[in-house]
């Protein structure tokens, strides 16, 4: 393949053509040519934070004409460590899209026939909490589901689910990182960081960080691994950046990482190359973990991942000769298949074996600073369980935020109880789970569905009335604490007003909440909440600081250690770092990782792969006109082999089908994936004409993924869907 | 006393870069580069036959060059070259006859249709003469691009081109490019 780079000749044939142009253009000239060029006067810098995604960066606003011109990065951030990525940049055409929902809107026609009345917001208020309340009339308030995903102003949406009487709140975690969580929650009671500014070996499977943007560790990491500060070993079917900037990079059979851990773990046992003093003191279970092992050997594994047994023993060797500073890093994203819980496992126990724990370039677990808390009315439990039965099915898994795809079958199938509203606040679920059709079934039998969203989302397109919020740069939000190794605190406040007829969460809350007789719950302005929270900040002048800065950190010192002396207790049942999880055993789940072989596609078709580029991550970011411009479309990444064999040339359209459903798209014949795998990323083929730059365009990979998910945690598992692929 | 003279330029560390196009949204924020138009860029070199493969990106935009041919080409002199080095154009003087376009080695020129102009990047002059930093080199995750003034020698650039190995792209044009590659 050649170098891509604008080609001159290009120019030189198409200049001939707009020659004629050019005589008709060069009146611009004479006009004055304003680049750059603003009074100093009306400038105003104003500190900020990012929503592109859920890192939190830094950002300040330059606002020149009550127009915002320009996101630059704070530098006070200790975590987006003075960077702004393309998403952060591009938030400025996120306020000013022209797609942008400008006002509320009722739906007339049909369901997603995008037929629409502008009403004013009492009008749009009444109408959602007249069928709020004809719902918990016939239903009960159990009849609602409340849909969000992480946002500062995500709370406020919950507060009134809960406060309606719903026990059915629902967020993103069992459509993201849940089971990542849960596993190293139950081994260590706590989630750590990972200290990847010290690391100086590091192991990935599948987290694609030099795409998947996440701070501080993309920007520790590459400058480590580029400095040859440290060693990045990574496993992924698909060759990503990372793998391009890896040391070693090993195309693994997909679904077999827990085989390649299991066995450094019993390399690194049988070797005793582990760290004994750390084990002894600190953990409980080992005995029984290297007895487990013995049956993993290398060789076995060889088979099992597709990697050489002498580059897994020389891998493990070197992780453990790392020790205190050797990573196998988690990664954040969702879930792989129904075992991925057992594989976070693993890697956590892997962890703990060389001792890595609250080291430097080991896991650290994550400092904290206090802040204030505004005090609300309190509301009754609700009286109903959740509809997820998510205590029965998942014990285990954090019931609070509920269990997406068991929701939507329990909802669909009408038990326990009926489900008849769905308000759904930032979410797109129609791109966000798997299996679109089953979307579409659950959102044809609701009686109601309303939209809190910036713009309009294939969910929104769907909806009964859609309620605009305003863009973070155009509202004040609540303070958020990052925890983490070094632990901020950051604060968002109004850049510029809302220039179209949106309003912030809360106000739309509030809005909803006064007609259904609820106002006492939240029965305050976001000024008054955000200076509860600013008082108990560990700052001088807390409010001052936070309005001219924007973000506050202790120090730019990480500390190491605190939880390494002998009367720690961890958050665990037995007080220890649990290798071999009682827990786990007493409710029905292997209490050590076993490994389970994952099935794998027959000869005729595929296993579709997911992942992320470093200028979309989701699926509200394609419609943006300063990132679209980098990929107008995307494609379906298929290996030559096969491609040449099923007949299929670069840039052909093809139909890929799953057992639920079929899209069409276009092939990039490449060699950087695996010939059993196809690869597609996320964000195109929108079913919203109010996303006018990728409706219709490219393929939703919501259409074609199957419903599975994570037998412990209840997240949904994305890599289970086998597709065939054939020219269109 | 006289105003010490300056050269600007940069230095860039091409394995850093992960093709995040932050430095090209940024550039397009602060220079109101229009849509399908770019004053910066990331080349891309993907090779070899799976699973022996590798991709290099690399960031180019304007070189910034000692004998900018560009200069040389204008007919109109809005083409021209500041003490510091910085090459801009002066949109009121430009034709739009692109014949810097075709003279420059690089690509970095583009045509503004709407303005009938030639447009490219311009070290963000007016950060630069503020004393802070182009856009691109700022919002870098990576850090990829180094920027400073080559007479002072006590800069960052300075000091990564006396320790490290680096090239120019198109020496033999005898443009001497100001966009230093480390190796």
């Amino acid at each position: 393949m050649g170098t891509i780079r604008m080609d001159r000749r290009l120019f030189l044939k198409t200049a001939g053509a707009t020659a004629g142009a050019v005589a008709a253009t060069q009146v611009g000239c004479f006009k004055y040519f304003k680049k750059g060029r603003s009074t100093a006067a009306d400038t105003k810098e104003i500190p900020t934070t990012c929503e592109l995604c859920p890192n939190k960066c830094s950002a300040i606003a330059v606002v020149e004409g009550g127009f915002i011109r320009k996101l630059n990065p704070n530098p006070e951030n200790p975590k987006s460590r003075d960077m702004l990525c393309a998403r952060g940049n591009a938030a400025v055409m996120q306020v000013y899209d022209p797609d942008r929902i400008k006002q509320p809107m009722i739906r007339v026609g049909a369901r997603g026939e995008g037929k629409w009345k502008p009403v004013s917001w009492d009008e749009a208020f009444d109408y959602t909490a007249k069928k709020l309340a004809e719902i918990k009339e016939k239903y009960g308030p159990e009849g609602t589901l409340w849909a969000s995903t992480e946002g500062f102003q995500e709370k406020f949406f919950m507060n009134l689910g809960q406060a309606f009487g719903s026990p059915n709140i629902v967020r993103h975690p069992t459509l993201c990182l849940a089971s990542v969580n849960l596993a190293y929650g139950t081994t260590f009671g706590t989630v750590p960081s990972f200290d990847m500014l010290n690391s100086k070996y590091v192991i990935m499977s599948g987290a694609n960080r030099f795409e998947s943007i996440i701070t501080p560790d993309t920007m520790d990491l590459i400058g480590s691994v580029m400095e040859r500060k440290a060693k990045l070993v990574y496993l992924d079917p698909r060759f990503t950046v990372t793998a391009a900037k890896a040391d070693e990079w090993y195309p693994i059979k997909p679904g077999s990482d827990l085989a390649f851990i299991l066995a450094m773990l019993n390399v690194i046992i049988a070797e005793k190359r582990y760290h004994k003093d750390f084990v002894d003191t600190y953990t409980l279970g080992f005995d029984q973990l290297a007895e487990h092992v013995k049956q993993y050997t290398p060789e076995w594994a060889e088979k099992e991942t597709e990697i050489p047994a002498k580059d897994i023993i020389r891998i493990a060797r070197e992780f453990a000769d790392a020790g205190t500073r050797a990573l196998y890093y988690s990664g954040r994203r969702s879930s792989w298949y129904q075992n991925d819980f057992q594989m976070r496992r693993a890697q956590a126990i892997l962890n703990t074996i060389v001792g890595n724990w609250d080291q430097m370039g080991g896991m650290v677990p994550n400092a904290s600073l206090p802040k204030g808390e505004f005090l609300f009315m309190p509301w009754d439990d609700p009286k109903a369980s959740r509809v997820d039965e998510v205590k029965t099915n998942f014990p285990l898994a954090a019931a609070s935020d509920g269990a997406y795809l068991k929701l939507r079958e329990n909802v669909l199938s009408g038990k326990p109880y009926p489900v008849k509203g769905w308000m759904v606040y930032k979410q797109d679920p129609m791109n966000a789970l798997p299996d679109q059709s089953k979307t579409m079934k659950m959102i044809e039998q609701m009686d109601f569905i309303g939209v809190i969203d910036l713009q309009m989302s294939d969910m929104a397109w769907y909806a009964d009335v859609v309620l605009p919020e305003s863009a973070y740069l155009e509202r004040t939000d609540p303070v958020e604490v990052m925890p983490g190794i070094w632990p901020a605190v950051v604060y968002r406040q109004q850049v510029v007003k809302p220039i179209h007829d949106t309003k912030p969460n809360l106000e739309i809350v509030q809005g909803i909440a006064k007609r259904l007789g609820l106002s006492d719950y939240f029965d305050y302005t976001i000024d008054q909440w955000v200076e509860a929270e600013f008082k108990d900040l560990p700052i001088p002048m807390a409010a001052e600081h936070m309005k001219k800065h924007g973000v506050w950190a202790a120090t730019g010192e990480a500390h190491y250690g605190k939880t390494l002396t002998p009367d720690h207790r961890f958050v665990t049942k037995s007080g220890k770092i649990e290798i071999y999880s009682e827990r786990l055993q007493e409710n029905g789940y292997d209490p050590l990782p076993v490994y389970t072989q994952i099935a794998q596609p027959p000869a005729d078709r595929f296993r579709l792969i997911l992942g992320r580029v470093g200028y979309f991550t989701h699926a509200n970011q394609s419609n943006n006109v300063w990132l679209h411009e980098f990929m107008p479309e995307n494609d379906l990444w298929i290996n030559p082999v096969p491609a040449a064999r099923l007949g299929i040339k670069h840039g052909d359209f093809v139909n890929v089908s799953s057992s639920v459903g079929t899209a069409r798209i276009k092939a990039r014949v490449t060699e950087e994936i695996r010939p059993d795998c196809v690869f597609m990323l996320h964000g195109f083929g929108k079913k919203s004409k109010m996303q006018s730059l990728v409706y219709n365009v490219g393929a939703s990979d919501a259409v074609i993924l199957e419903t599975a998910w994570d037998k412990v945690s209840g997240n949904a598992a994305f890599h289970e869907t086998f597709v065939k692929v054939s020219n269109a | 006393m006289a105003m010490k003279k300056k050269r600007y330029a940069l230095v860039i560390d091409s394995r850093k870069c992960l093709n995040c196009k932050a430095c090209v949204v940024a550039c397009k924020a602060e220079n109101k580069v229009p849509v399908g138009h770019f004053r910066n860029r990331i080349n891309e070199e993907r090779k070899g036959e799976y699973p022996t493969l590798s991709i290099n990106f690399e960031p180019e935009q304007c070189h910034h060059c000692d004998q900018p041919s560009c200069v040389r080409v204008c007919p109109t002199g809005a083409s021209w070259q500041r003490k510091d080095g910085i090459v801009l154009v002066n949109y009121d003087e430009c034709i739009g006859c692109r014949y810097c376009m075709i003279a420059c080695p690089y690509d970095a020129r583009y045509f503004n249709e709407e303005e009938g102009v030639v447009d490219k990047c311009t070290f963000c002059v007016q950060r630069v003469d503020k004393g802070e930093v182009p856009a691109c080199v700022e919002t870098c995750p990576s850090k990829v691009r180094v920027f400073g003034d080559l007479e002072d020698p006590k800069s960052r650039i300075r000091e990564l081109l006396a320790t490290r190995r680096y090239k120019v792209k198109e020496p033999q044009t005898g443009n001497g490019p100001q966009l230093y590659y480390l190796l």
